[in-house]
């Protein structure tokens, strides 16, 4: 066994820390100041890419089922609208906050919020249907105070402010774009259907019947990346690649 | 990073290289010029009643063909085909050239296996099972059956699911292999392994002939012998007229000329020429005995009782054996392919009937 020697501090070194101790004790006795937040009289400052309650807006979603696609945890159920479109529902009995449905969202039709306390009476409930995704929930609000944590090299100081925080995400931090666009991996394997064609929104697949043989083209400068043509064509063989 | 993370990245950069964004697409003839593709299949297959029912198009058809009846169709093709021409580019009988004969074959053999319990020696469980622990496919497709007796696919990845013991034997009516094979096919990581019938074989390698995606995902093909198969309507009613109860039915076979209905607590039996009046007119216009197109062809005709006749037709069958052979998972005999003379013979005159 080896013998673990402690470099010795001085005696000046050893003093100043032992002030330094008495100083911190007699501080909290005087004015306490707890590590934890008084919730839910306090709030804690939650930054604007939080992943919290989630909210739709029907008129930015393109119908392309990439939310539900992505989600690892199968939370997302497509539903039909009364006007014929699919849009998403969440249960948050199944949601694990991974917010992928967010990031794959290509129209911003999906967005976060700061908010992390919703209750429900049973399971059931959880299941948030589309209609009631478009606005906020009911929540009860207590917070009269707004902490902030301010971590420095040497302490961790916790800075309280009377405020009531928006939890709204107004404007959501910029995200890097990967520009992206529809390839086909697999030409060989397409049978000539033009799904992809049908529902590309941007007019970016054409095709020409010549000599016996149809030509296929994705034009990379109208395809936006949407993804619509990958999900939708038969055969499997396209794929969204970086531009 | 882990070696599959690699193995992943690498996959992506290989994909990202042969992205293109132009392609093309061969276009099929069309007898009729003026009809869509579907009308020109069903003028020349399903009408003319040389349809096997192997589904084929069905695998590869955006659109919506499907069964009707005991009829292959596509109620409303005039709104919904595409015109794609798939269907026929795929379909084994739009431009029909019967296959017949034992094949090539590389050894003939019989099996019994000693771990699953099947139709005859249950070895087609076993190649497709084995195939899965080498690890050259991560599924194999089986036709299982409810009580009823229609059949149901399924898609096996671990040989514990084989404790459903309706997944191995044989079902004497079509089970609808290839539209599932696609599915098989878009969902697997390594390759699938699938059984079938000698038309289903052949559908199959037509899929491959045509799209490279099945060539890359389809490793392992096992043909069955047939001589024929049925409609479920058809046989189910003619199996209850002859008394069957389907709620006790535990096996269906047929040997030495008569068809056995096994039951619980009883047998029913007769001869399978009776069951002339229901063949499917797609198989009496069909000459293929042994499944001549097959990565390895396994029927009961030409070894002894509770052995699995095994005819051996590519390599990739005959390592999968070796390896059976190695762990000891079968006891192997000799196979007489002369047992096979008669119904491969029987088939062959079926030819006669396509001129009909
Ligand atoms: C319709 C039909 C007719 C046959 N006719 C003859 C014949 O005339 N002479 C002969 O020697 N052999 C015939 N066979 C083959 C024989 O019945 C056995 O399937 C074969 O010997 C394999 O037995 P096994 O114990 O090795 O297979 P098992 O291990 O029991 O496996 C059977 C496999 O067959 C598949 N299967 C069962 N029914 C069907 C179906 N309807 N369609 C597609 N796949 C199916 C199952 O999914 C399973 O994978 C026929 C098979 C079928 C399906
Ligand atoms: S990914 Fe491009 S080509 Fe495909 S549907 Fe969207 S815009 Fe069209
Ligand atoms: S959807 Fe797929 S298979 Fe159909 S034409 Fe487009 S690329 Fe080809
Ligand atoms: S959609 Fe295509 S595959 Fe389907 S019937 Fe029409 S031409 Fe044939
Ligand atoms: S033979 Fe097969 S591919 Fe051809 S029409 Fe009939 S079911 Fe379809
Ligand atoms: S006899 Fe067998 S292989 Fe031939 S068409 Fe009928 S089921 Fe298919």
């Amino acid at each position: 066994m080896k013998k673990v020697t402690v470099q010795d501090q001085g005696v000046v070194e050893k003093a100043k820390c032992h002030a330094a101790a008495i100083g911190v004790a007699m501080k909290e006795s005087v004015y306490p100041l707890t590590a934890t937040v008084q919730y839910p009289r306090q709030r804690k400052k939650m930054p604007d890419n939080f992943r919290g309650y989630i909210l739709f807006d029907p008129d930015k979603c393109i119908n392309c089922w990439e939310c539900a696609f992505v989600c690892p945890a199968n939370a997302i159920r497509m539903k039909e609208a009364p006007n014929k479109k699919y849009y998403p529902t969440i249960d948050y009995g199944k949601c694990i906050f991974c917010h992928f449905c967010i990031d794959s969202c290509t129209d911003g039709a999906l967005r976060t919020t700061k908010i992390h306390d919703v209750a429900y009476k049973d399971m059931d409930e959880m299941v948030t249907l589309t209609e009631e995704m478009i606005e906020p929930p009911e929540i009860v609000r207590e917070d009269t105070k707004l902490v902030e944590y301010l971590i420095d090299d040497k302490d961790l100081q916790m800075k309280k402010t009377r405020e009531v925080d928006n939890l709204f995400v107004d404007e959501v931090p910029p995200s890097v774009e990967i520009p992206v666009v529809s390839q086909c991996i697999d030409g060989a394997s397409c049978i000539g259907c033009h799904v992809c064609e049908y529902v590309c929104g941007s007019g970016a697949i054409s095709s020409s019947i010549a000599n016996g043989v149809m030509n296929m083209a994705i034009d990379t400068d109208m395809c936006t990346g949407c993804g619509l043509c990958v999900k939708e064509c038969t055969m499997q063989i396209l794929k969204l690649v970086r531009k | 990073m882990h070696d599959a993370d690699i193995k992943a990245c690498e996959e992506v950069i290989k994909m990202a290289t042969v992205a293109e964004s132009k392609w093309e697409i061969k276009v099929p003839d069309k007898p009729l010029k003026d009809k869509v593709y579907f009308e020109n299949l069903k003028s020349v297959v399903i009408d003319t009643e040389i349809c096997s029912r192997c589904l084929t198009c069905a695998s590869v058809c955006p659109g919506g063909i499907t069964v009707v009846g005991d009829k292959v169709d596509f109620p409303d093709y005039e709104t919904k085909c595409l015109d794609c021409g798939a269907c026929v580019r795929v379909c084994p009988r739009f431009v029909y050239e019967p296959l017949s004969g034992m094949g090539p074959s590389t050894a003939f053999i019989a099996g019994r296996s000693k771990r699953f319990a099947g139709q005859d020696g249950a070895m087609v469980t076993e190649l497709i099972v084995s195939a899965m622990e080498m690890g050259i496919i991560d599924r194999g497709l089986f036709a299982g059956r409810n009580e009823n007796w229609e059949t149901e696919m399924f898609h096996v990845r671990d040989p514990e699911q084989l404790a459903i013991t309706t997944l191995s034997g044989t079902k004497y009516t079509f089970a609808d292999v290839l539209p599932e094979l696609k599915k098989a096919v878009k969902f697997t990581k390594n390759g699938v392994g699938v059984v079938g019938t000698p038309c289903i074989v052949s559908g199959v390698r037509k899929l491959q002939q045509e799209y490279p995606i099945f060539r890359e995902k389809i490793k392992l093909v096992v043909g069955l012998f047939c001589t024929e198969n049925f409609h479920y309507s058809a046989i189910s009613q003619y199996l209850r007229d002859k008394g069957v109860d389907f709620s006790k039915l535990v096996k269906t076979d047929i040997t030495m000329g008569k068809f056995i209905a096994t039951m619980t607590d009883n047998e029913v039996k007769f001869k399978v020429k009776a069951l002339e009046e229901i063949l499917p007119s797609g198989c009496n216009v069909c000459c293929d005995f042994t499944a001549v197109e097959a990565d390895v062809s396994v029927g009961s005709v030409g070894s002894v009782p509770g052995f699995s006749t095994i005819s051996v037709r590519e390599p990739i069958a005959q390592k999968i054996l070796d390896y059976i052979k190695k762990q000891g998972y079968a006891e192997f005999g000799e196979g007489d392919p002369g047992q096979l003379g008669f119904l491969v013979g029987h088939k062959k005159k079926r030819a006669e009937n396509l001129k009909k």
